[in-house]
């Protein structure tokens, strides 16, 4: 057993000692640049010792927040608060918060080991309780090996690593990371997105995570905040977010959606081809139009004679493993996918007719012009 | 970074004007000079024309002319060869070119012609032998053959800086893969894919080798001959009019030529930095 | 999940760029060697042989009264002393001053340029600097002698602060120098400072670090290497210029470049040839050293500038 829990056996103390962890206030945050505005009226709380995933498109607000969080950027209106007091003015290096930035934020002409001490030698700490914290944090990263190794010498997951150390080093009431994942290789993003995480609860620090990847925020986060053009979307936790998403922008956002084509019936109900589905909460009036929304394992597929000729048509099979994922053309010409377990695949053969058929109830409902 | 500086503008602008004083006064305060008589109180461009009538001005532009074309047509004949091997067969030599190419900045000028010198002096030791001869003839007052050959070594090390940014940037080596492997020659290759491709860095090369040579004075000085550099010190002592509106023409016309190759040769870079003359159509058009 | 395995590295090692060699045929072979065979045979005759040279020359002394030549040190010991020390000291005396004032106008130029907007302007400037740093020789000192020469036009202003100026001292070579070195210092150190990403400010900042406490530690350091080599190189270039001072003394002033000169041109005492061979070697010697220091710093700076 190694990690945080045999170092803290170890030295006898624990490396990041938080009694109590300080929950991050963001209120009413609007932020302009010319005529583009960044940031539109935000609010987030993120609960002490939360990570909490801020995610969404190229422009939608997202690093804003987090650099006004930082304090690289002052907001036209709104405040942020740490444990309740206002540091909205707080110049950024009086805020005590960490943050890992994407890329190429290691200072070249340092060791690994003196980019994670950096922040304690700005804090005046002693060079030998300097070294000894900054190679127990490098051990913690994984990188005790590299300790000596500069920037240029490691690769673009060691840099990140040794990044966190550096950013975990202050012991910062807050953990800020922006996109820390993005330019990195597939496998090595993995494998550095598990243990970033483990690394926070282990530490029980209160983290904002922004990403592009919706995948990657799903995974880590207790809270997902899904943003677009500045404003908050959704904010809750991943499987909610995923089987009740609150608009259909964060719908299809999260997760792969289908598009169908349906119209509201009386008694709360909705029509879709032969099928009659229920529905939850409000809806338009009967005989409106609407898309249907739905994820693709609430898609059923079933095999139909061979002599029946309508249904819909089997485009492509796309294998991911334990499930294949087919994309059907039905009779009205909207594509649909549908998940099934790998094993039945064989019964759907590209160019043959399948039925397809909807799980009881809907997930989203919007108007169709 | 930027936006924290943005504070300063005032001093990056007290900047700027302090330099543009240093750098740009002498030039104007220069052509103030070649214009304004004193003595008379009188303004007249008079120097500009009385330069092409001088004494020496058309022996010596002619032979600085004469010995920048030679410059230029050997130190490409000698190079392009050189850093296309390097570039396409033997990166180990690099090393050791580049090396080479450095080594006439740490011998300055100076010592170089002092080694010329006495190279030279040597073979004027040697009367009757054929070194002798060759020895005679380099330095030659109507033709020093000499200077041309000395101006190739002091261009070098700008010269393989100009080639191998212009190789590099091209990606040469897939170039020419990519054109053997269609079926060209090495010499239809060298013509058609190599040698379009390296226009760019061909002709800064060229100018500045152009620039060097009409500027050089240490060595033809020191060795006794009169190129255009030369003159213009020797005729009017430098305190006349006329030396100094030479000067004036001949170092702006080269800044012009120089500016443009730099800014053209930039733009191009930035514009196509993938779109060099098409490979295979360039073979196919045989 | 691997939560209980020790966290270890699957990713490669440290990215190491190596130009590997084409596996072509011919690659090495003899006929590629012989395409370097012209390069080599001119700068053996044109380089090599006038160094051999100066080496030879410098260590040989021919006796006035008996004609016969003979090997020894002497030339070196006395390029060292007197009247010849007083022109290699005069050479370093400038080039420390020149290289000194061009590294710092040549920063402040250098963070200007960097930090203002516009690509224009920018590109514009840093053709200009490439162009400048080209040229000093006739032209340039020409054009000083019309400025603040003895007659020039605007040598009264220079006189109201300085009375004791005149172009052709010491002082005056060290008013033009930096014409031609300063554009050379900002073309080394203008990649250097584009180089400086604002990471690394914004990361300081988040680590707690002032303005003040960012430059001592993160951004000079960074700097460094790139200052030391523009120092180095201007020193080197100050040091090898002759002809702008020439045009701007006469050889009045003591520099080594003029001293060399006049002994090549024979306006010194027959039999100084050899002396002026060992001051040529001096001289080689002193640009070697710059050489070798330069080329380090700038590879070191090159590296961390591209991690």
């Amino acid at each position: 057993m190694t990690g945080v829990n045999s170092i803290a056996l170890a030295t006898g103390r624990p490396i990041a000692q938080r009694a109590s962890a300080a929950g991050l206030d963001l209120t009413g945050l609007h932020r302009a640049y010319g005529e583009t505005r960044a940031l539109d009226g935000l609010d987030l709380s993120v609960a002490p010792g939360e990570l909490v995933a801020l995610l969404g498109p190229s422009g939608c607000g997202k690093t804003t927040a987090l650099r006004i969080v930082a304090g690289f950027e002052r907001p036209d209106a709104g405040s942020v608060r740490v444990g309740g007091t206002d540091i909205t003015t707080v110049t950024p290096s009086k805020r005590d918060m960490g943050m890992v930035f994407q890329s190429y934020s290691l200072f070249p002409h340092l060791s690994a080991t003196d980019n994670v001490a950096f922040g304690l030698r700005i804090r005046r700490v002693s060079s030998t309780v300097r070294r000894s914290k900054a190679l127990e944090l490098l051990e913690l990263v994984g990188m005790s090996a590299q300790a000596d190794r500069y920037p240029h010498q490691l690769s673009g997951g060691q840099q990140q690593r040794v990044a966190l150390a550096r950013a975990l080093a202050i012991q910062p009431t807050v953990l800020l990371l922006d996109e820390p994942l993005s330019a990195l290789d597939a496998k090595v993003r993995l494998q550095l997105r598990d243990e970033i995480r483990r690394i926070q609860i282990s530490l029980g620090i209160t983290t904002v995570l922004v990403t592009h990847d919706q995948e990657e925020a799903l995974s880590v986060a207790d809270r997902v905040a899904v943003m677009r053009s500045g404003r908050l979307e959704q904010c809750a936790p991943p499987a909610e977010l995923y089987a009740r998403p609150a608009t259909p922008f964060v719908a299809e956002f999260v997760g792969v959606m289908n598009r169908i084509k349906g119209v509201i019936s009386a008694d709360n109900r909705v029509r879709v081809g032969d099928q009659s589905l229920a529905i939850d909460g409000e809806h338009p009036p009967a005989n409106t139009p609407v898309w249907v929304l739905t994820r693709p394992e609430s898609v059923r597929v079933s095999v139909q004679p061979s002599s029946q000729l309508d249904g819909a048509l089997i485009q492509v099979a796309t294998f991911l493993g334990a499930i294949t994922r087919l994309t059907l053309t039905l009779p009205d010409g909207t594509d649909v996918k549908a998940d099934l377990p790998s094993h039945e695949a064989g019964q759907f053969p590209i160019g043959s007719y399948a039925t397809v058929t909807l799980a009881d109830r809907a997930v989203l409902i919007v108007p169709r012009s | 970074m930027v936006a924290s500086l943005r504070r300063f503008r005032w001093w990056r602008l007290a900047v700027l004007i302090i330099l543009g004083i240093y750098f740009f006064g002498p030039l104007v305060a220069a052509f103030l000079f070649t214009v304004h008589n004193t003595r008379l109180h009188t303004w007249s461009f008079a120097p500009y024309g009385q330069m092409f009538g001088a004494a020496g001005f058309g022996a010596s532009l002619r032979m600085t002319l004469w010995i920048s074309l030679l410059t230029i047509g050997i130190v490409m004949l000698l190079m392009v060869p050189t850093m296309l091997a390097i570039h396409l067969r033997l990166p180990k030599a690099r090393g050791i070119v580049e090396t080479i190419c450095m080594v006439p900045l740490v011998i300055s000028p100076v010592a170089l012609v002092a080694g010329v010198s006495t190279v030279l002096g040597w073979g004027l030791n040697n009367q009757g032998s054929w070194i002798f001869r060759l020895d005679a003839q380099l330095q030659s007052q109507s033709l020093p053959l000499i200077l041309p050959l000395i101006d190739v070594v002091l261009v070098m090390p700008f010269v393989f800086r100009a080639l191998d940014a212009g190789l590099r940037a091209v990606d040469i080596k897939t170039l020419v893969e990519a054109s053997r492997n269609l079926g060209a020659s090495w010499l239809l290759t060298t013509w058609r894919v190599v040698v379009p491709n390296l226009r760019t860095a061909l002709l800064s090369g060229s100018i500045l080798t152009l620039a060097l040579v009409f500027g050089e004075y240490t060595v033809s000085s020191i060795l006794g001959f009169t190129p255009f550099a030369v003159w213009i010190v020797q005729d009017g002592q430098g305190s006349g009019q006329l030396p100094i509106a030479v000067s004036l023409l001949s170092l702006l016309l080269s800044w012009v030529v120089l500016f443009f190759v730099a800014f053209a040769g930039s733009r191009r870079f930035r514009v196509s930095p993938a779109s060099p003359t098409p490979v295979s159509s360039a073979v196919r058009s045989i | 999940m691997t939560a209980l395995a020790p966290p270890h590295d699957v990713e490669t090692t440290p990215p190491v760029t190596v130009a590997a060699p084409a596996p072509s045929r011919r690659t090495g072979s003899r006929s590629s060697w012989l395409a370097l065979a012209p390069f080599v045979v001119y700068t053996t005759l044109c380089l090599g042989l006038p160094t051999w040279a100066l080496i030879y020359e410098s260590l040989r002394r021919t006796d006035p009264a008996t004609q016969q030549t003979s090997f020894t040190w002497a030339n070196l010991t006395t390029a060292w002393h007197g009247f010849y020390l007083t022109a290699l000291w005069g050479s370093v005396k400038l080039s420390l001053i020149t290289a000194l004032i061009s590294v710092i106008v040549g920063l402040i130029a250098g963070y200007a340029i960097v930090t203002s907007r516009g690509t224009v302007g920018k590109q514009l400037v840093l053709a200009l600097s490439g162009v400048l740093a080209n040229f000093g020789g006739i032209p340039l000192a020409f054009c000083f002698i019309a400025t603040i020469g003895t007659a020039g036009e605007a040598v009264n202003l220079v006189h109201k602060v300085a009375p004791d100026f005149a172009l052709d001292t010491f002082t005056g070579v060290v008013a033009v120098y930096p014409y031609f070195l300063v554009p050379l210092m900002v073309l080394v150190i203008v990649p250097t400072l584009e180089g400086l990403r604002p990471q690394w400010r914004e990361a300081a900042r988040n680590l707690g670090a002032s303005t003040w406490q960012f430059w001592r530690y993160v951004g000079l350091p960074v700097l460094a290497p790139a200052l030391l080599g523009g120092f180095v190189l201007t020193f080197g270039g100050a040091f090898a210029a002759y002809a702008t001072a020439k045009a701007l003394t006469g050889g009045t002033v003591p520099l080594i470049t003029l001293r060399i000169a006049s002994v090549i041109s024979g306006n010194v005492l027959a039999g100084q040839e050899n002396v002026g061979a060992a001051m040529s070697i001096n001289m080689i010697i002193i640009c070697g050293i710059v050489m070798a220091i330069y080329l380090p710093l700038q590879k070191r700076s090159a590296r961390w500038l591209q991690a």
